[in-house]
C-alpha cells in the first residue's frame, strides 16, 4: 500500500433520533447540528473548505430538496459544494478522496432527512428497477426477509440466532442517549413479537426514525488544531453488488467481503478481529450476522465489541444511519461515547450500506495513531 | 417458435403515489398564523440585523442564528418583475398578468407577489404597492390571505433603497 | 445553539404527490413481455457469467458484455426466498391479504425471478416446488403480472 495522506476525524454532532420533530423542517434540524459540530472543533465556517451532503429528494417529498439544506450548512461565500442520493457516509468517502486530491484540508459532511414526513417503504421501492422488481411492490422490509429467508435456509444461522443478535444491539443501545430504542429487552421478548415480514419479527427492525447529522474531517496539520483526540482514517473501501436480487447470491455479502478485505489492507490489519469495535448499519439481525460472516468475525467471542451503540436497530434515519456508525467509532477512540464507550478501544470499523439486502458497503478502519508517516 | 415475439411492449406505465405530512416548522407556523391577523413576520438575523421574509432559522449569507421573529409592512416596493403571456397550471388569472417581486419596508430580500388594478405596463422596478388582504373572517392563514398587491400612488422609491433586496 | 427561538403548536400539512412514468422497455424487456403476453412463454437469456438469465435484461450484471440467444425455460421452479407478508401495506403491495414475496429459480435458469405466492402460504418454504400461474388470455396485458402469481406444486 503506497502512502496516502492522514486524514481524521475532528467532530461529530447528531440530534438524538426521534420518531418525528414536529416544530421543525430537515433544514431547521440540521443548522444547530451544523453549528455544534463546528463549534465542538473551535472553527468558523470560514475554515471550512468543502463540503457535502446527503438526502434524498423523494424521502423530502420535493425536487432538489437538498438545496434548502445549502441555507443552513454556511454556503455563502461561494463554497465548494457536493450531494450524493446516498448516506452520508458514502459522502465522507468523498470528502476524504478529495483530501486525497490535496484539493481542500477541511470538509464538512451531512446527513438530512425527514423520515416521518414521507413513507420510507413507499420511497425505498422506487431503488428496485422499475420493470421486474419495483412493480412487484417490493419494499425494503420484504426484501430485507427474502435475504434472511435465503440465510436461514443455507443453515447459517437458526431463528433463534436473530433473535439474540437483536437483544443483544437492543440492550447496548440502552446507554447510548442518541438512540430512538432505548428500553433493555430480552431475545425471548424479542422472538415472540409480532411478524413484520416472515422471518423478520417487528421486534428485530428499527423503527421510523430522523435526526441530522454533521462530521467534520480535516487533514494531518490542521486535524490537530481542530481536536485534542483526531481519530485517523487507516483505511476505506467500497464495493456494490448487482441490481438483481435473484442474481445474486443473497445468503452472503461479496461486496462487504471484499470492501472489508480492501480497507483492512490499506489499515495495514490482517482480519477485521483485529479492531477493538465494529459498528454496523445492519437494518435486522440477519445482515449483521451476513457481514459478521463476511469480516470473519464470531460474534459470540466477545471481542471485538459489536454495535456497542447500539448500532441501526436502535435507531435508523434515512441517509445518517451510516454517518453515524463512522460517527461512533470517532466517540469511541476520542474518548467521547460516555456510557457506551468500550474502554481502551483504539482501532475501530465502521460500515454503511445503500440499497435493498445490503447492495453497496462502505467500511472504514480508524485508528487513534496515524496511519502514514 | 424459439424465440420471443420479435415486436415487444413498448412501455411500463405506472404512477408513483407517494403520501407525505409535511412539517411546517414553528417559524413558517407562526408566519402563516400572523397573516391571519394581516401582519408579515420576518427573522432577523444575529449578527447584521438583516431581515428574511419569510422567516427562516438561519442566515444563508452569515451564517448566524436568526433568533427574533420581527414584524415588517404589508406595503413595499417592485424590485423585479416580468408579465406574463402564457397560462400556467394552477393559476386561474386573466392574461397578461405582472408577478413582481416585492420588497416590503422593513425586509432585506424580496417575496414574490402579483400586481393588480393597474395595467400591465404602467408596472415598473421601484414602484410603490400595498398588499390587498382578503377580507377578515376569510383568511385561513395561507399565501392566499394576501389577494395582490397594488400600486399606492407614492413616488417612486429611488433604485439605491431597493437594488440590494432583489 | 443557545439561541431561544420562538415556538409554535406544530402545524404540518398532509399531501399525496403522484408521478406518473412511462418507462421504455428497449428490445429485450419488451420481448420478454410479449413472450409472457402473447406466448404464454418466459423467456431467458444466455449471458457470460451467469448462465440463462431470468428475467433478462440484454447485457450481464457481471461484466456488462451484451446477452447471447433467448432461451425458453420451463413455468415451474424452485423456491430460494421467501418473505411472508403478514400485513400487506395498502396501494404498494399486490394483495390486500397475506401472501408471500419469493425469489423463483425456474426449471432451465441459473437466476431468480422475484414474484409472489398468493394461496397455501404454509407450504412456500425455500426449496418447495411452485409452478406459475397465468391470467387469463384477455387479461395477459405484457406486464410481469401476466403471470399473476405462483403455486406450490407437489
Amino acid at each position: 500500500m503506497s502512502k496516502l495522506r492522514n486524514v481524521a476525524v475532528v467532530g461529530f454532532a447528531q440530534l438524538p433520533v426521534v420518531a418525528r420533530d414536529e416544530h421543525r423542517t430537515a433544514t431547521e434540524m440540521l443548522y444547530p447540528v451544523v453549528r455544534q459540530a463546528l463549534q465542538e472543533c473551535g472553527v468558523h465556517r470560514d475554515g471550512i473548505d468543502y463540503q457535502i451532503a446527503g438526502s434524498t429528494d423523494y424521502m423530502d417529498g420535493r425536487p432538489f430538496g437538498f438545496v434548502a439544506a445549502l441555507d443552513v450548512m454556511g454556503a455563502w461565500p461561494p463554497r465548494q459544494d457536493l450531494h450524493l442520493e446516498m448516506d452520508a457516509s458514502f459522502c465522507a468517502y468523498y470528502a476524504w478522496v478529495r483530501m486525497q486530491a490535496g484539493e481542500c484540508d477541511t470538509a464538512i459532511v451531512v446527513g438530512h432527512g425527514k423520515t416521518s414526513e414521507g413513507d420510507p417503504q413507499r420511497v425505498l421501492n422506487l431503488q428496485l428497477d422499475p420493470y421486474y422488481q419495483a412493480p412487484l411492490g417490493l419494499d425494503p422490509t420484504s426484501t430485507a426477509a427474502l435475504q434472511a429467508s435465503a440465510f436461514l435456509a443455507r443453515g447459517a444461522a437458526t431463528a433463534a440466532d436473530l433473535a439474540a443478535v437483536a437483544a443483544r444491539n437492543r440492550n447496548n443501545g440502552v446507554r447510548n442517549p442518541d438512540n430512538q430504542l432505548r428500553s433493555p429487552t430480552t431475545a425471548n421478548e424479542l422472538a415472540q413479537s409480532p411478524w413484520a415480514v416472515e422471518p423478520l419479527r417487528q421486534g428485530y427492525l428499527p423503527p421510523v426514525g430522523e435526526t441530522a447529522t454533521c462530521m467534520v474531517l480535516a487533514a494531518e496539520g490542521k486535524a490537530e488544531t481542530l481536536c485534542d483526540k483526531p481519530v485517523w482514517i487507516h483505511g476505506v473501501d467500497h464495493r456494490t453488488e448487482l441490481q438483481t436480487l435473484g442474481a445474486r447470491d443473497l445468503s452472503r455479502s461479496a461486496g462487504a467481503k471484499l470492501a472489508a478485505e480492501r480497507a483492512l489492507a490499506m489499515a495495514g490489519l490482517a482480519k477485521a478481529g483485529d479492531v477493538d469495535v465494529i459498528e454496523l448499519m445492519a437494518a435486522n439481525p440477519a445482515e449483521e450476522l451476513i457481514l459478521l460472516e463476511a469480516l470473519g468475525v464470531d460474534p459470540r467471542a466477545g471481542k471485538p465489541s459489536i454495535n456497542p451503540s447500539g448500532g441501526a436497530l436502535c435507531a435508523n434515519p434515512v441517509m445518517s444511519t451510516g454517518l453515524i456508525r463512522l460517527g461512533e467509532t470517532f466517540r469511541q477512540l476520542s474518548g467521547r461515547a460516555g456510557e457506551h464507550g468500550v474502554a481502551g478501544a483504539s482501532r475501530a470499523l465502521a460500515h454503511a450500506a445503500q440499497g435493498h439486502c445490503l447492495q453497496t458497503n462502505i467500511f472504514w478502519v480508524v485508528g487513534s495513531q496515524r496511519r502514514w508517516s | 417458435m424459439n424465440e420471443p415475439p420479435k415486436e415487444g411492449i413498448k412501455y411500463v406505465e405506472t404512477t408513483v403515489r407517494l403520501p407525505y405530512h409535511y412539517v411546517a416548522g414553528d417559524y413558517k407556523a407562526l408566519y402563516l398564523l400572523a397573516l391571519k391577523e394581516k401582519r408579515i413576520l420576518g427573522s432577523k438575523c444575529d449578527t447584521t440585523g438583516k431581515v428574511f421574509v419569510p422567516p427562516i432559522v438561519a442566515s444563508p449569507e452569515s451564517f448566524a442564528p436568526c433568533s427574533q421573529l420581527v414584524e415588517v409592512a404589508d406595503r413595499g416596493v417592485v424590485t423585479t418583475f416580468c408579465v406574463v403571456n402564457i397560462p400556467v397550471i394552477g393559476r386561474n388569472l386573466e392574461l397578461p398578468y405582472v408577478a413582481a417581486s416585492v420588497a416590503l419596508d422593513g425586509a432585506a430580500i424580496s417575496i414574490f407577489a402579483l400586481i393588480q388594478e393597474c395595467k400591465p405596463q404602467d408596472v415598473h422596478m421601484g414602484m410603490r404597492v400595498e398588499a390587498v388582504w382578503k377580507p377578515d373572517g376569510e383568511r385561513q392563514g395561507d399565501h392566499e390571505d394576501i389577494q395582490y398587491f397594488r400600486p399606492t400612488g407614492e413616488p417612486d422609491a429611488p433604485p439605491e433603497t431597493y437594488i440590494n433586496r432583489l | 445553539m443557545t439561541q431561544a427561538a420562538p415556538t409554535a403548536a406544530p402545524l404540518s400539512q398532509r399531501q399525496k404527490m403522484e408521478f406518473p412514468y412511462k418507462h421504455s422497455t428497449g428490445p429485450t424487456i419488451g420481448r420478454f413481455y410479449a413472450g409472457l403476453k402473447e406466448q404464454k412463454k418466459i423467456w431467458g437469456q444466455r449471458v457470460a457469467g451467469q448462465g440463462v438469465v431470468v428475467p433478462p435484461l440484454g447485457y450481464s450484471e457481471i461484466d456488462a458484455s451484451e446477452a447471447g440467444e433467448w432461451v425458453e425455460v420451463s413455468d415451474r421452479g424452485t423456491l430460494t426466498a421467501v418473505a411472508l407478508v403478514h400485513h400487506p401495506i395498502a396501494d404498494l403491495h399486490p394483495s390486500a391479504k397475506p401472501f408471500a414475496f419469493v425469489l423463483v429459480k425456474l426449471d432451465g435458469a441459473d437466476t431468480a425471478l422475484a414474484h409472489i405466492v398468493s394461496d397455501n402460504l404454509d407450504t412456500a418454504k425455500v426449496g418447495a416446488r411452485v409452478q406459475a400461474v397465468w391470467a387469463a388470455d384477455d387479461k395477459r396485458s405484457g406486464t410481469l403480472r401476466d403471470i399473476e402469481s405462483f403455486r406450490v406444486v407437489g
